[in-house]
């Protein structure tokens, strides 16, 4: 597995709303932050490694490039991945490999992103992730991929909504206690979360993290030079990362089975064979208050639906028996989306050297893993760090000699300036996370500031339906529901493709299914994509059809919110055959079927 | 296993655009640059003393060594024309009015070009390493942007 490969520095940018800072001037604060946390200068690095989420955000065509000098790329070999929310972890993944290859000794990786460009709202940047042709007529908005899959989750498992309010609850307080942080409240209760306004039901205001903009850097560095660039070098001891299908609405929405393989591959890696005993914190993804459970889930920390219990009990706080978040996450700390990712792996980082300063969780924990989630629901990418070197992560034969337990607790104070005669000691607010950067602009100066200019991309686009769509909506239009029957896996497709994902081969022939389903899951929503209230609400849902193995995403109608079940069998109401024009929109929703 | 189009007026197709726009801000460096531009009419650059090297417009780091910079030197008002490119077309490919000239300049003191409009090129052809100087918009007519600058114009010899 290649050489061992140890994180030796990590710096961010405060998260903010607003940044003053452009781009390229937030990735250089926190890679400068990375940098001076090792006393490493740029000449030092061999590589760089970058993320940072669609280019749309920004309106700028090859963003890693537009970003790379801030990140240190000048002159060097550089890279740019892009794996939507899952980005940050896996850019620490890409560090790794980078180094453990043999190609680069010291590596930065680096994350950012600026959200606060995006005009109107950043989701108008998000809305291509549903499907053009089957999806977007129906006005999806990104709310309604979260209150679907939590609706689902809460409901297979009979969850209270206040046991999952209560991450919300620990987060934003754990981020109190954070520099960086956008939304720390240590004084924030359940009830608060219970109040706050519902956007796409069961999904409140308060349930979801802010849009932000902020940066983020590790230095990564192979075994040999580590231990020369710093005397606590934390291994990364596991990584794995995997996608599922690109068919949300295919899936079973309630575990996510990319979470628990992406874990597998770190966890093997790692040597790890009883992670709930062998992990020691977590920094799960948890953009939603009720992703973090579901994760943890798919991390194998707790069992199928057990992780909200937990959450109630008190074990994920940061004195609990299974510290997750204790940096605050995303719902505390902010989310620029693939720079909240790398917070997670810093957070572990300082977690494990005892430099966490008043987030410091009690003991002395070895190890942690970090996970993050994106792309269209079917990503996740996790890395196990280990403070102690015996860790196999890579191994090679030549581990460094086991470093013996602290006898101590560690510090719950500032650590000690590890640059001798450099820098004078930093006050307690700027001990790690070196809150290097970030200036934030209130909207009226965000909106007059000097120098300042607006574009906009005027792109746009004509998709085609393809082979399979095109077919389906031709049967539409005459009425009919079709899939694709795939004889390898027996399973029969909708919406249809020519091939089948599972078994890479061709579907052998087309079947007519009924026009009936069951409500997978549901949401009400409030809101469009751009965060205007409706005037009435939606109701998305996503709908098995009967005589399939799939379903798809549409709307409810004729039903009062009070009648709305999971499980609830459902028909489509066609519009007049003269109205219908080949579209998804030819099914004007699904109403219930009147019970025999 | 795939079709063959018979009929390819009859192809589904999904129109739509990716509905955002965007705002930015200039940066740190940038209000700095923008701000002089305006209420002083310089332009600043940056001068990383390690690497002997100085950037305009002004930036708060030298991608070469990620120091931190100041936006503290002022270049110009004149230099020197090291590439230019004339326009016949826009970007839609439709012939312009009237061409226009696109030039690369080293301001003095700097080592980074800038790019910007050659303003009344002359009956004599542009050459490389021609002499240049800036020039602004009155006082009043500037906002902060960098078309305060209205372009380039070639010296003649005896202004030099």
């Amino acid at each position: 597995m290649g050489r061992r490969v140890a994180v030796i520095g990590a710096g961010m940018t405060r998260f903010m709303r607003r940044a003053q800072e452009t781009g390229k001037e937030l990735a250089f604060e926190a890679t400068r932050a990375a940098l001076d946390s090792c006393e490493l200068t740029l000449d030092r690095v061999d590589a760089v490694c970058l993320t940072s989420a669609p280019d749309a955000f920004d309106g700028v065509h090859m963003k890693g490039e537009y970003l790379s000098d801030g990140a240190g790329a000048f002159g060097r070999p550089f890279i740019r991945t892009y794996v939507g929310g899952g980005s940050g972890v896996f850019t620490a993944i890409q560090g790794w490999y980078t180094v453990a290859s043999g190609m680069a000794d010291v590596a930065l990786v680096v994350a950012e992103e600026k959200m606060s460009s995006t005009q109107p709202h950043p989701q108008g940047a998000f809305l291509t992730i549903f499907d053009n042709v089957l999806e977007r007529p129906l006005g999806p908005n990104l709310l309604w991929i979260f209150a679907l899959e939590m609706n689902r989750y809460m409901s297979v498992y009979g969850l209270d909504k206040r046991d999952i309010a209560t991450v919300a609850v620990k987060n934003k307080r754990n981020a109190a206690a954070h520099p960086a942080a956008l939304l720390g409240q240590a004084d924030i209760t359940v009830e608060d979360v219970l109040a706050s306004e519902t956007l796409a039901w069961p999904v409140q205001r308060l349930d979801v993290s802010p849009i932000s903009d902020g940066a983020v850097a590790l230095v990564v560095a192979a075994e040999g030079v580590a231990e020369k660039l710093t005397d606590k070098p934390v291994w990364i001891e596991g990584v794995g990362w995997n996608l599922d299908t690109a068919y949300w609405t295919n899936r079973d929405l309630v575990f996510p089975e990319y979470v628990q393989s992406a874990a597998r591959m770190a966890y093997d890696m790692a040597g790890i064979r009883e992670p709930r005993k062998e992990i020691h914190i977590a920094e799960p993804y948890d953009p939603f208050d009720y992703k973090e459970l579901h994760h943890l889930e798919g991390l194998m920390l707790f069992d199928k639906g057990k992780a909200p219990e937990a959450a109630r009990d008190g074990v994920l706080n940061r004195d609990g028996d299974l510290p997750s978040c204790p940096s605050g996450g995303l719902l505390g700390v902010g989310n620029p989306i693939a720079a909240a990712g790398l917070m997670k792996v810093a957070e572990l980082f300082w977690q494990l050297r005892g430099e966490a300063g008043a987030r410091q969780v009690p003991g002395t924990p070895e190890r942690g893993v970090a996970q993050a989630w994106g792309d269209l629901m079917q990503v996740g990418t996790v890395v196990v760090l280990g403070a102690n070197s015996s860790g196999r992560g890579g191994g090679g034969g030549t581990a460094a000699p086991l470093a013996s337990p602290s006898p101590t607790p560690l510090r719950s104070g500032p650590a000690p300036s590890t640059a001798p005669g450099a820098t004078p000691a930093l006050p307690l607010s700027q001990t790690p996370p070196l809150a290097a950067g970030g200036h934030s602009l209130s909207d009226a100066e965000f909106r007059s500031g000097v120098g300042a200019v607006e574009h906009a991309v005027d792109a746009r686009y004509s998709w085609d339906a393809g082979v399979a769509v095109g077919r389906f909506l031709d049967g539409l239009r005459a009425g009919k529901i079709l899939g694709r029957e795939c004889r390898g896996c027996e399973r029969v497709l909708v919406p249809p493709r020519m091939f089948c994902e599972r078994c890479f081969r061709g579907t052998d022939g087309w079947v007519e299914v009924e026009s009936t389903g069951v409500v997978q899951t549901f949401s009400i929503c409030h809101v469009a994509w751009d965060m205007e209230r409706l005037e009435t609400p939606e109701i998305p849902a996503v709908i098995a059809i009967d005589g399939s193995d799939g379903g798809f995403l549409h709307k409810l109608g004729e039903v009062s919110e009070g009648d709305l079940r999971v499980g609830m069998a459902v028909e489509a109401v066609w519009k007049p055959v003269t109205e219908r024009t080949g579209s998804i929109l030819d099914i004007a929703y699904f109403k219930p079927m009147r019970s025999a | 296993m795939l079709e063959k189009i018979a009929r390819p007026e009859e192809v589904r197709r999904a129109e739509g655009n990716i509905p955002v726009r965007h705002r930015y801000t200039p940066g740190v460096a940038g209000e700095v640059f923008f701000e002089a531009l305006r209420d002083r009419g310089v332009i600043l650059g940056s001068r990383c003393e390690r690497c002997s090297y100085t950037y305009v417009p002004a930036r708060l780091f030298c991608e070469r060594c990620l120091a931190e910079l100041a936006a503290g030197v002022e270049v110009g008002p004149r230099g020197t024309l090291r590439s230019f490119t004339i326009g016949f077309v826009g970007v839609e490919g439709e012939p312009l009015a009237a061409p226009l000239t696109l030039g690369l300049v080293q301001l003095d003191g700097a080592d980074a070009v800038l790019l910007h409009v050659v303003l009344d090129p002359g009956e004599e052809p542009l050459e490389i390493g021609e002499r240049v100087e800036v020039v602004l918009r009155p006082a009043e007519r500037r906002t902060g942007s960098i078309l305060d600058i209205e372009g380039f114009r070639p010296l003649e010899l005896h202004e030099e």
